[in-house]
């Protein structure tokens, strides 16, 4: 706890998302790896696209940038190629990053600006109540799918690691792991992508027959196991690829 | 002097500006500007669309960079919500328009005026932008360090609007002309802890349930607008003044007419948007009859007819097909009966 504080806006709690959203341990991780690393508003900026994780950077202590849907990545790209000194994060959820953003992420790998970008999948657009996104696995009940999504979800590992990136995986449950995972994606000097799996219980769980965020978390217990030394990570398989 | 077309005026223009990065995407006809300043060194970043070339270009801009990017019609519409997005988060920033026939892919290769009304009405919700067209290379070499300069003390994106024939026009330019360079005053990021941010915000936290902020944020932008503005009144008046009739008309237009300036009083507004209201109403009063010419299909028109709040006579001159006599045989035959909106 002790410097956990150190780079949160106190004053702008209560934050905005549900109780017991995954955003909030997405934070925490991030900061106390921001604390451990020596990164502070002297030398990181944070950007994030729209949606629930979009809000992620109002509270944090940094100069935050709270970009237009889909565009997180192109204005940290500019941010890093004009002043390459500063490290830039980029935070924002699948639906920002994977659906109207898709384009930018692709090429912004291919470019491999040295960018960290977190990826908050809770595999639904929860702000807007419930739409599939591009990371709904197939014949999951959705508000725009009431027949079960017909299609596969996004293979985002196959699209960073094509250009030889960094890409991890981990979930909000193990959060010493999801630390682990952006502490080794600082050690890269590429882009990086680093993906949480997320709990979103009013919008994805619920329809799942979950009753609450902590049945999830408990879900993501059973379900991810840890990997080591994969060259492809499966899909419930948490790890990093280099 | 030198000779050089109106894209690598512009170039020049943002060289002399100390512009400090590019976000761009290849677009005829405003392919050559990327491709000069891939030569001179500045910063230069080739995105996947115009969407990312823009933001990436704010992103520089928040970095402390004097930024811009150059496109054509199709780029800049899908550029329209970052512009909303700038006049937001008030981030300095240069938009060259390289217009061409449209909508759509159009008549890439040939000039038009179409995108008069999109840059100022372009994106969504309000906002007020400043947009100059000059009409000349040596003017676009001004204009393009005067939108630097009016972009660094307005804090908002400047449109600085050119077309086809302008682009590939070679003229002579000196570029030894006396104009100020304003630096930049805003504290690049990486250094605080404030909040840029689209929503609706006040002292870096959002504020998107709150139309008392929301109403004191408009008319402080407005405000800031009109102050700049007024500094930059710019236009041209020329011509024969004592005739009867006045010609309205800018960019390539009015070169195209230049010939008519020994018959009829000519006015050429450099600074398009906001409107010059109280010059042009000044001036128009003289006049019987009022002529506006443009290379679209009525855009310009609506607003000075607005503002000298008397039927005008219209030209259009489409699809870049750019017929003098035609024209001037139209103002010849003009009588008193001025015409209707909608008709030819």
């Amino acid at each position: 706890m002790q410097g956990y504080l150190s780079l949160l806006k106190i004053k702008r709690l209560p934050t905005t998302w549900c109780p017991g959203c995954g955003n909030g341990l997405v934070i925490k991780a991030l900061i106390q790896v921001m604390e451990s690393n020596n990164l502070n508003k002297k030398n990181t900026v944070i950007v994030s696209g729209i949606g629930c994780v979009g809000r992620t950077t109002g509270y944090l202590k940094l100069d935050s940038i709270h970009t237009l849907h889909g565009r997180a990545i192109p204005v940290a790209e500019g941010i890093k190629t004009a002043n390459p000194k500063l490290n830039v994060f980029v935070v924002s959820g699948d639906g920002d990053l994977l659906a109207i953003g898709g384009n930018h992420l692709l090429h912004a790998s291919r470019r491999k600006t040295n960018i960290k970008v977190i990826c908050v999948n809770n595999r639904i657009y929860g702000m807007t109540g419930g739409q599939a996104s591009p990371a709904t696995p197939k014949k999951t009940v959705t508000t725009t799918t009431p027949k079960g999504n017909e299609f596969e979800e996004i293979n985002t590992q196959a699209i960073v690691t094509s250009n030889k990136n960094f890409f991890a995986r981990s979930t909000v449950f193990h959060l010493d792991h999801l630390k682990k995972m952006i502490k080794k994606s600082l050690e890269n000097k590429d882009f990086s992508f680093i993906e949480v799996i997320s709990n979103c219980y009013p919008g994805y769980g619920k329809k799942l027959g979950f009753t609450s965020n902590y049945e999830m978390l408990m879900d993501f217990k059973k379900k991810f196991e840890n990997q080591k030394n994969k060259s492809i990570l499966k899909k419930n398989e948490l790890g990093f690829l280099k | 002097m030198i000779l050089i077309n109106g894209n690598l005026a512009v170039v020049k223009g943002a060289i002399k500006s100390g512009c400090g990065f590019f976000g761009g995407y290849p677009i005829t006809p405003a392919s050559s500007i990327m491709e000069e300043i891939a030569k001179d060194g500045i910063k230069l970043m080739q995105m996947e669309d115009e969407i990312a070339s823009i933001n990436c270009a704010i992103g520089a801009s928040l970095s402390g960079k004097k930024a811009m990017t150059a496109t054509s019609g199709p780029g800049f519409s899908l550029m329209q919500e970052a512009v909303g997005y700038a006049h937001m988060i008030e981030q300095p920033l240069v938009i060259v328009n390289v217009q061409r026939v449209g909508p759509a892919t159009g008549m890439p290769t040939k000039p038009s005026q179409g995108d008069i009304m999109q840059a100022k009405y372009g994106s969504h919700g309000d906002y007020c932008p400043l947009v100059f067209y000059p009409n000349s290379v040596s003017e676009l070499y001004e204009y393009a360090i005067k939108s630097f300069n009016c972009a660094e003390e307005a804090e908002m994106p400047v449109v600085l609007l050119s077309d086809a024939y302008l682009a590939n026009l070679y003229e002579t330019v000196n570029l030894d002309i006396d104009i100020g360079i304003v630096n930049r005053k805003l504290e690049p990021v990486g250094n605080g802890a404030r909040h840029y941010t689209g929503l609706s915000h006040q002292r870096n936290s959002p504020k998107p349930q709150n139309p008392r902020q929301y109403k004191s944020f408009i008319d402080r932008i407005f405000k800031k607008t009109y102050v700049i503005a007024k500094k930059h009144a710019d236009y041209e008046y020329t011509g024969k003044k004592d005739s009867d009739t006045l010609i309205v008309a800018y960019g390539c237009v009015s070169r195209f007419l230049s010939g008519l300036k020994k018959k009829y009083a000519f006015f050429r507004p450099i600074r398009m948007w906001p409107f010059l209201k109280k010059e042009l109403g000044k001036i128009a009063k003289n006049y019987k009859k009022v002529v506006v010419v443009e290379m679209n299909n009525g855009q310009y028109r609506r607003e000075v007819e607005r503002v000298i709040r008397k039927r005008l006579y219209f030209f259009r001159v489409l699809g870049g097909e750019i017929n003098i006599p035609k024209i001037s045989r139209g103002i010849r035959r003009i009588k008193c009966k001025a015409t209707s909106l909608y008709s030819k």
